[in-house]
């Protein structure tokens, strides 16, 4: 659910907003619902990551993955016609992590709050 | 204890996205980059283009029109010139505002401020060299045509227009890499550009080291080595040309002990490998009965693509070719009636000058005998980091002294190439209307108009070829030439002297020129403007003549020539050097003394056909031989590293193989023995041999040219991933198809006039200049195979064509 949440948001947002708006709504939401800091890191790792994908899914096939593969060869990947994919997870887990801290973050402050 | 973990998981959080949204270093920004909305994903384009697009632009006076052809080639129709440049503005931004906007920066020393202070020399360099100087004065005069002032003013609103329509995910790659925003374009940005190409096609010279082959070997050997006239040459005015002008009066040359004294300098010597070739036939040797032209004009490639192909019509003008990404109008095109082209002319149009400062303090400076101001001009250079750093130019009347000894950087390779304390003269510092010519000519329609159109250009000198619908073909070596005294500034000159300074040009109306000469054909290859008739000093050298040999010998023979047969000699890949030298070399090789892998390559190369084709093994072998014969004959003489020197030129080398067997100079003076030609040509061959054994294994495919060469076509700012792959392909600087590692032709033209115009061109790379558009590079193979693409030209803004794959309105505000 929380996954759900955080994914649909961040699309509707991330159309207006630069990429870091993901941060803010992976704690707030993660502050409001995560049950535990594994459920909220991991939610908001996995809805960024698979958004994040799924976003770079549609850019990239109508392209035939050209620029995929040159920024491959730009990270210094061996050459393949397969780079883009490394590239895609690549973003995929940047995302995920930038959220998933964040989403962490908000459970622990959440926790903190609570004792108070 | 949860307040501690809440607190430091919030910092964690905040740091990392603030790593993650900055650039380090020469990493991007990460998160911010990979991020699929607004990062490099959203610069993936889609292969397919969309059939239409309606936009309102604030800005036009009437509605545009523009088709886009398979390549996505625009073919803009406007109603009026205002509109023409805006549209013309508008389209190359949205293919090339990175290019335009890094080259800007580069040219005028402004890149430190988006990579930071490992830019900064480079940009010290540009400011000091006068580039923003240039165009500034550029500008002035330029701004003063109102038919100018529309056009730039026209074509920076249009740039504006696309720049102000872009959200910050629109951007190209490049600005996101970076990590920076493009900014707005001015009309100087345009004349920047123009002086880059002034920068690299003549901004090279050769003073320093000829300086210090004087004071080593004096006048007469320096004379001996480095003759005022090549010992072969083929010049581009047919030899026996009348000048239909009585020469104005040359100014004496000062007396020799005159000239400055021997410097401890390095430079960077006259680069070969930029040039190019452009000819026209008559309609007397052509099939049709009208005349064709062709041009490539070869230069350091790159992608994004040099140049912006694009057709250009309104009321007065429907001209079609390739643009300067930045600067309005074509520069190489054609239109219903005529064609017309260029190549570099190596006139000498850059000088050194000995400056005498009064003292430290750089106030005044000795000239006529009297105590002159000195100017100052103060650079701020602003880096990405926030700071600025200040830099103060001391300006003569000659122009920018380049480096006074305090101000030269110790570890900056082009800063070793300037002299100490010299004032630089240059012609591409002076006020100039150079735009003004390509606009006339993509409105010409003869001769006359021709001529009218070159009276606007200063430089970088070019040989304008031209062919018109009424059967005129002409060649022209045109720009700004200096008025000297015979030789003057092949040496440093004397900046106190006003005996040494320019005087004036050489009327413009003096250039050499020819108009269907008798042979039917004109054509040039950077070689000598004219024979030694001509009535003026333009310079002592310029690029070997082998390719224009090759060019006149074909076209000579030609009759009943068409598109294909002029194609055909575009990717010639014969070696006119080879031709002079190589059964010399093979004569004089002891074959009695090779081993076997050296007796089978002596083999191959005897047997080589002298084509500089992909796969000929012989080519690798000629190519390595003779350019290690040069070495070890020159550089006991000429390599003194305290005493940079350069090296005599091929031609020198091949009138000493051939003529003079018995010259001190194959003696290597190092050695206790005394060398002989057979000893060198002997030598050098085994090393030919030896190094393509150690790169390639034992003899076999894996020597062929191609493989030596390596041609490919980097990224502007050498990102890895946005080059071209290496391509397999023939050619070498001294065949007319003359490509290399990463130098070659940017541009082949091929355009038969006729009551039906049809033109041809390909240039290596493609119109995008997006490395995530397939119009990125699409033509790169079609270029590399020497094929060339028919060129779309639309006669009218509702004709029908099939290659037609998009059309755009762009409606006024």
């Amino acid at each position: 659910m929380l996954v759900l949440i955080i994914a649909i948001i961040s699309l509707i947002l991330q159309f207006f907003l630069p990429w870091w708006i993901i941060a803010p709504i992976a704690f707030s939401l993660s502050f409001g619902m995560a049950k535990s800091g594994k459920q909220a890191f991991g939610s908001a790792f996995l809805a960024i990551f698979l958004l994040w994908v799924a976003m770079g899914l549609i850019q990239t096939l109508p392209n035939e993955n050209i620029l995929a593969n040159r920024v491959g060869t730009m990270l210094s990947l061996p050459d393949s016609s397969f780079n883009w994919i490394i590239v895609l997870l690549l973003s995929g887990i940047i995302g995920g992590l930038a959220s998933g801290f964040s989403g962490l973050s908000g459970f622990l402050f959440k926790e903190a709050v609570k004792k108070i | 204890m949860k307040i501690v973990k809440a607190v430091i998981s919030v910092l964690f959080s905040l740091l990392l996205i603030y790593t993650l949204n900055n650039k380090f270093g020469d990493i991007p920004p990460l998160a911010k980059f990979l991020d699929p909305f607004s990062g490099f994903w959203a610069n993936a384009e889609n292969k397919v283009q969309a059939s239409e697009n309606n936009l309102i632009i604030e800005g036009l006076k009437e509605q545009v029109e523009i088709h886009f052809d398979d390549q996505m080639i625009p073919h803009i129709f406007a109603k009026n010139d205002h509109d023409l440049y805006f549209a013309q503005g508008y389209l190359t931004a949205k293919d090339r505002l990175w290019q335009m906007d890094f080259q800007t920066r580069f040219a005028s020393g402004r890149l430190s401020e988006v990579v930071g202070p490992k830019a900064i020399e480079l940009d010290r360099y540009q400011r000091r060299m006068g580039m923003s100087f240039g165009a500034e004065n550029m500008i002035e005069i330029a701004m003063k045509d109102p038919e100018t002032n529309v056009i730039m003013n026209a074509y920076a609103a249009g740039v504006n227009a696309y720049i102000h329509s872009l959200k910050p995910s629109q951007y190209p790659i490049e600005f996101k890499l970076l990590n920076y925003e493009p900014e707005d374009w001015k009309p100087i940005n345009s004349a920047l550009l123009l002086k880059l190409m002034s920068a690299t096609l003549a901004g090279g010279s050769n003073e320093f080291y000829m300086n210090n082959i004087l004071q080593k070997y004096g006048p007469e050997i320096t004379k001996n080595l480095f003759p005022d006239y090549p010992f072969r040459e083929d010049p581009i005015i047919p030899v026996g040309t009348k000048w239909d002008f009585d020469p104005i009066n040359v100014p004496k040359m000062p007396s020799l002990n005159e000239t400055t004294a021997a410097l401890n300098i390095n430079t960077k010597e006259k680069e070969e490998g930029i040039g190019s070739n452009n000819w026209a036939v008559s309609g007397k040797k052509t099939a049709s009965g009208y005349p064709i032209l062709a041009n490539d004009p070869h230069l350091d490639l790159t992608l994004p693509s040099i140049w912006y192909q694009i057709q250009l019509a309104s009321t007065d003008v429907n001209a079609c070719g390739v643009s300067i990404p930045g600067s309005p109008g074509i520069v190489i095109g054609f239109n219903k009636d005529v064609a017309w082209g260029v190549t570099n002319v190596g006139a000498d149009v850059l000088d050194w000058y000995n400056i005498k400062f009064k003292d430290s303090s750089k106030k005044e400076y000795w000239f006529n005998n009297k105590w002159l101001p000195v100017k100052k001009r103060i650079e701020n250079i602003k880096i990405s980091n926030g700071q600025t750093v200040t830099d103060t130019v001391f300006y003569t009347h000659h122009g920018p002294v380049v480096y006074t000894s305090e101000q030269r950087p110790d570890n900056f390779t082009k800063a070793n190439n300037i002299p100490t304390g010299h004032a630089l003269k240059w012609v591409a510092h002076m006020g100039s209307n150079d735009i003004r010519t390509f606009i006339a000519l993509n409105k010409a329609k003869n001769y006359t108009d021709y001529r009218k159109a070159l009276t606007y250009y200063n430089a970088p000198a070019q040989n304008f070829v031209f062919a018109s619908f009424e059967n005129d073909i002409a060649i022209t070596p045109n720009g700004y030439f200096p008025l000297k005294w015979e030789g003057q500034g092949k040496f440093i000159l004397d900046g106190t002297k006003p005996s040494h300074d320019w005087n004036g040009r050489i009327p413009a109306e003096h250039n050499p020129t020819v108009k269907n000469p008798t042979r039917n054909f004109v054509s040039s290859a950077n070689q000598f403007p004219s024979d030694q008739s001509y009535p003026y000093y333009l310079n002592w050298e310029y690029s070997g003549y082998e390719r224009s040999l090759r060019i006149n010998k074909r076209l000579s023979v030609m009759t009943q020539a068409n598109v294909d047969s002029l194609q055909n000699l575009q990717n010639d890949n014969y070696s006119i050097l080879a031709e002079n030298i190589l059964s010399t070399l093979v004569e004089l090789v002891d074959t009695k003394k090779l081993n076997a892998s050296e007796r089978e390559g002596f083999n191959i190369v005897s047997k080589w056909n002298k084509f500089f084709d992909a796969n000929e093994i012989g080519a690798s072998i000629f190519e390595l031989w003779h350019k290690n014969l040069g070495i070890q004959i020159w550089q006991d003489d000429f390599g003194d590293p305290k005493t940079p020197m350069r090296y005599p030129s091929r031609d020198r080398n091949v009138q000493l193989l051939l003529n003079e067997p018995n010259a001190v100079w194959w003696d290597n003076v190092k050695t206790a023995k005394k060398e002989t030609r057979g000893d060198l040509v002997n030598s050098s061959f085994k090393f030919a041999i030896d190094s393509l054994q150690r790169k390639f294994g034992p003899i076999d495919s894996d020597w062929a040219w191609a493989n030596l060469k390596k041609t490919h076509v980097p990224h502007l700012a050498k990102v890895a991933g946005f080059g071209s792959k290496i391509l397999y392909n023939g050619g070498s600087k001294t065949s007319v198809n003359a490509t290399s590692e990463s130098n070659g032709p940017s541009w082949r033209m091929i355009v038969a006039l006729g009551k039906e115009v049809k033109a041809y061109g390909v240039f290596p790379g493609g119109e995008s200049g997006n490395p995530g558009s397939h119009y990125y590079d699409d033509m790169i193979d079609t270029w590399s195979e020497g094929k060339l693409n028919e060129l779309v030209y639309l006669k009218l803004k509702d004709e029908k064509s099939k290659r037609i794959i998009s059309t755009w309105k762009l409606n006024k505000k």
